[in-house]
């Protein structure tokens, strides 16, 4: 339980900077707390305690394993974190580019 | 040190010469035992991806491979896309369902098993690895709706220069 909530202040920490700050690199970075923070979760949910990775050895008895469907899951998500992460980093090229600020509060075309 | 936009240091690329060879053995290794050992071919596309970004950073523009090679790289990420369909939609000629493993599956632990495993990790593989290249010569690049490929150098001076 309290892993879990290391987990959640984890998430929170992510959730603070892309709150807070206001370059835009450093909201990229606390999106990807916000997602290593989610995968951490899953992973210590599918954790069975005394258990090996569930992976066949030869000469191994497979005894007590984790389970591997939400190590499957998190391995999808991280792909898909790396997709976004990258998204978001072309679009802060292209913000650098046409305003010449990576600061959210000065990137704006439309006045009042 | 003396000319500009090409790279890094003599120690890098000297040191960069051994490297990049181990590196893309080693995703290729990961590949190759994905069916028996942790890894697969989305790690091993990684490892080899990186190995193509380490001698891009390490040797700058002027480096070993001339070009971005970006047509090449979308052949290899398609191809890569393609052969997993291929694979898939040959499992029906054998009169098996979408994916199934039509091969023979071979003794268990050994390289060569299991049937079409070590072959769609290969297609991930192609698929990952260019997929994963071009995104870093995309960021790299600045190839922002203009016309592509032409002016890198000029049009990135004139930008550092505003």
């Amino acid at each position: 339980m309290g892993l879990y909530l290391l987990s959640f202040i984890l998430f929170l920490v992510g959730l603070y900077g892309v709150l807070t700050k206001a370059n835009i690199v450093k909201i990229i970075l606390g999106s990807g707390i916000m997602g290593y923070a989610v995968n951490l979760f899953l992973i210590l949910i599918a954790y069975r305690s005394g258990g090996t990775f569930p992976i066949l050895l030869p000469g191994k008895d497979p005894g007590l394993m984790v389970d591997p469907l939400p190590q499957a899951l998190v391995l999808t998500s991280i792909v898909i974190e790396l997709g976004t992460t990258a998204l978001l980093v072309a679009l802060a090229v292209n913000i650098h580019k046409h305003y010449g600020t990576l600061n959210v509060r000065k990137v704006r075309r439309l006045k009042g | 040190m003396a000319e500009k936009h090409s790279g890094m240091t003599l120690i890098v690329k000297t040191i960069t010469r051994f490297t990049v060879w181990l590196i893309l053995l080693y995703g290729i290794f990961l590949m190759i035992h994905g069916h028996l050992t942790p890894g697969g071919g989305f790690v091993g596309g990684l490892v080899v991806a990186l190995s193509f970004i380490h001698m891009k950073l390490a040797f700058g523009k002027k480096g070993p491979v001339k070009g971005s090679g970006k047509t090449f790289l979308h052949a290899l990420d398609s191809s890569g896309a393609l052969l997993f369909l291929g694979i898939g939609v040959a499992a029906f000629f054998a009169g098996l369902p979408f994916l199934s493993n039509f091969l023979p599956k071979g003794k268990l632990f050994d390289l060569f098993s299991a049937g079409t495993i070590p072959i769609l990790n290969f297609a991930i593989m192609l698929k990952v690895g260019a997929a994963i290249f071009l995104v870093f010569i995309a960021l790299n690049l600045y190839e922002h709706g203009s016309k592509a490929g032409n002016s890198e150098d000029s049009k990135n001076e004139k930008r550092e220069g505003e």
